[in-house]
């Protein structure tokens, strides 16, 4: 979980900027590129790493050297339309690239998906979800913040099993999570596809290497875990 | 023993003044005969029409069949006191007398002269007089002589009993105010019929009023017939007979279609124009029956999306915006909808902002109309919870210092959640997937009620396993409303857990609904 990523972030306007803080501040590399001067300057007063290039060419996008099995690609620019025909030119040039995209509508989330992105973040979805929740679920929202923002050292974590962890081959109920001060939330089964699935308790999965674990719980217990899982065996 | 009257009086309107008995007693006829908010009005509006129409409907009958002598009582006598007695409380309700002698008294100790008794009584008998010629009293008064026998006339004015009902009929005073709003247009045009029906009239009477028309006996014959043909209308009784008689009926007959198309023009478009206003006042009154309303301000593409969360858990709430437009979407799509502006009080106000309004969201796109509504809100009432929504950062530090409740940063979210995909993709798809609630599977908080099974339960003694939810935590509140409370992430089998708690599952929706079924009962 903690391999630090390659980024190329399209796009310096006010999501743009707030995104660059949220990767840099989590450890990853970010490359910005931008075409609109405002937000060039805006960059080089804050002594961001930018470069200019004008979208709509090929050329300046080859320029960046992209490389499609070590780049994440984040396309933020303020217009969905520049999104979309990003999208459609990244993906033509590297077909097998992790690309992801804001979207700011139902509608627009739709042909983003058909030009073939990865994976798309809604503002307005996500944000009128939160509202609504602050007025239904209030309780959930506090709980959600916490989460998401990291209050009190909560987060939520991925955990890839490796060959080697004790908890290889047992079901997930004979693993205690919660004696480590872990939450297991969902797993992706390999044996079952890429499909992430929740662990409300429904199917009693068995758990092996290549599993990935999503787990929710305080910074320091999921480090002390994922030490603990090192190990081949433990006598619990 | 002048000076002792006055001192009497005086006296006597300190004791109205503190007396609650009397305050409670005008208060009831203030609510029962003025206040639409009232609950108890609509019984004595029925009321009110009942003996209106009755009166009238007896009046009718009376035209060509004997009544029997006891609904000729019932009308002379109970609906005759019935208005009466309504009159006389209008009259008492206008305005306050003792609430003047101790103006004027306090007002004539603070100055260290006399009390002027002429101007008092002055006060007194304009504050009365005022509603004693107003449009409605005038109607009442009317509506009660019919009651006098003596003059056979009298009975028409029954028929002003049924203006009465104007009183009691809100829609019925909606298209009058829509009347009221083209007054200049409407005057001008009936005066232009005015004058054409004296131009057409005095012509047809100068032309066939000597003997040329045996219909034509005077003056008053000619305007008759002007009016008739102006109108359209048509009778046939007059008509012309010489050719220039029949010049002025092709004049007056073509100004007349005109005319009336004009007239009629005036009058639709007027009420399309009240349309809106009209509607909007039906929302405001539904609301009104409504305690917890929601407010969204501001139907762009957030709002639009609130909305439609907001509909399917079912929260009463209306959507306010100052574009026509946005307001009109809103209503299309089926929600309650007003075209207001937000940054002002009144909408809120005619809204109950004080008792009935427990939300209210800024959702428009400019962060500074955010904080100005949510400003105007506060100001009004401080008790309701604002959810603001806001991109700039020194903006929002400015709400944080305002008590702002939630403030919502669109581009805060979705970059940490970007920030989440890089390194982290399944733990990117949970979060999403819990903030979207689109899955089957739910994040979802359940209330802990008193004296159900999880009251007062141990954490560990309660099988979320079998029930099929993950536990991510409790939420518990703070002592009083101004205490945020606590989320207490994964609580230990000893954690006790109290009535009031939230429960924060994650699982099927079915599992959450079954959950919370149970915690009702104490099954």
């Amino acid at each position: 979980m903690d391999d630090k990523k390659n980024i190329i972030l399209f796009g310096y306007g006010s999501f743009g900027q707030q995104l660059y803080k949220n990767l840099v501040e989590a450890g990853h590399s970010v490359r910005v590129v931008s075409e609109i001067d405002e937000n060039i300057e805006f960059a080089l007063k804050s002594k961001t790493e930018i470069t200019k290039i004008n979208i709509k060419r090929d050329d300046d996008i080859k320029s960046l050297e992209i490389d499609q099995d070590k780049h994440i690609i984040y396309c933020a620019m303020t217009k969905t339309a520049n999104n979309v025909f990003l999208v459609l030119s990244l993906r033509t040039m590297f077909p097998r690239a992790k690309i992801i995209s804001i979207s700011n509508s139902f509608e627009n989330t739709r042909k983003l998906k058909y030009v073939g992105v990865n994976n798309v973040i809604d503002l307005y979805e996500t944000t009128a979800r939160r509202i609504a929740n602050t007025r239904t679920k209030p309780a959930v929202t506090r709980a959600l913040d916490e989460i998401i923002y990291h209050q009190n050292d909560l987060k939520m974590a991925e955990i890839k099993l490796s060959e080697v962890s004790f908890v290889n081959g047992k079901k997930i109920s004979a693993v205690p999570f919660g004696k480590y001060g872990i939450i297991l939330v969902a797993i992706i089964d390999q044996e079952l596809g890429n499909e992430l699935i929740f662990t409300d308790n429904r199917i009693d999965h068995k758990l092996d290497a290549g599993d990935i674990l999503v787990i929710v719980g305080k910074t320091k217990d999921i480090e002390n875990f994922q030490e603990i899982l090192q190990a081949d065996d433990l006598l619990i | 023993m002048q000076k002792d009257n006055l001192q009497f009086f005086i006296k006597f309107a300190y004791f109205l003044e503190s007396s609650l008995k009397y305050r409670a007693v005008k208060n009831f006829f203030y609510n029962i005969l003025e206040n639409d908010d009232y609950k108890y009005k609509k019984y004595f509006d029925f009321f009110m029409i009942f003996v209106v129409l009755s009166s009238v409907t007896i009046l009718v009958v009376d035209v060509k069949e004997h009544i029997p002598q006891w609904l000729d009582d019932f009308d002379l006598y109970f609906v005759t006191s019935v208005f009466i007695l309504e009159y006389l409380l209008r009259f008492w309700l206008y305005s306050d007398i003792h609430k003047m002698i101790i103006d004027t008294y306090e007002e004539s100790l603070y100055f260290d002269r006399p009390i002027s008794k002429i101007n008092l009584i002055k006060e007194i008998v304009t504050s009365k007089l005022d509603y004693m010629v107003s449009l409605p009293a005038i109607i009442d008064i009317i509506a009660i002589l019919p009651s006098y026998r003596g003059i056979r006339v009298f009975r028409v004015l029954v028929l002003f009993r049924a203006f009465k009902l104007l009183r009691y009929t809100r829609s019925l005073n909606g298209f009058l105010s829509v009347l009221k709003n083209k007054k200049y247009e409407l005057i001008t045009l009936f005066t232009l019929f005015a004058f054409f029906i004296f131009i057409s009239g005095t012509m047809l009477y100068v032309f066939e009023g000597a003997n040329n028309n045996p219909n034509i006996h005077n003056l008053f014959d000619a305007f008759y017939w002007a009016l008739v043909t102006i109108s359209t209308v048509g009778y046939g009784d007059i008509t012309p007979v010489t050719s220039e008689g029949k010049a002025v009926s092709i004049f007056i007959i073509m100004t007349g279609i005109g005319l009336i198309s004009l007239v009629t023009s005036v009058i639709v478009s007027s009420f399309s124009e009240r349309l809106e206003v009209l509607r909007e006042d039906r929302v405001i009154n539904e609301l009104g029956k409504r305690k917890s309303i929601t407010v969204i301000c501001g139907y762009g593409l957030l709002g639009k999306l609130v909305a439609h969360d907001l509909e399917k858990e079912g929260v009463d709430f209306v959507v306010l915006d100052s574009d026509k437009n946005a307001a009109y979407e809103a209503d299309k799509s089926g929600y309650r909808a007003i075209c207001a502006d937000a940054t002002k009080g009144e909408v809120f106000e005619s809204l109950n902002i004080k008792s009935h309004i427990s939300h209210v969201l800024c959702l428009t796109s400019d962060d500074v109309q955010n904080s100005f509504i949510a400003i105007n809100v506060k100001s009004l009432n401080e008790d309701v919870e604002l959810t603001v929504r806001c991109s700039d950062k020194e903006i929002a530090n400015k709400l944080k210092s305002i008590n702002i409740d939630n403030i919502v940063v669109p581009e805060d979210i979705a970059g940490m959640m970007g920030a989440v995909y890089a390194g982290e993709p399944a733990a990117f798809e949970v979060l999403l997937s819990m903030i979207e609630d689109k899955d089957r599977t739910q994040i979802d908080e359940v209330r802990v009620e008193k004296e159900s099974f999880m009251d007062e339960a141990f954490f560990g003694d309660i099988d979320f396993e079998s029930l099929r939810l993950i536990v991510l935590g409790i939420f518990r509140r703070g002592k009083s409303n101004n205490e945020a409370g606590n989320f207490i992430f994964n609580p230990r089998v000893d954690f006790k857990i109290k009535a009031g708690d939230d429960l924060i599952c994650i699982g099927y929706t079915a599992a959450i609904a079954n959950l919370k079924s149970m915690g009702q009962s104490d099954g």
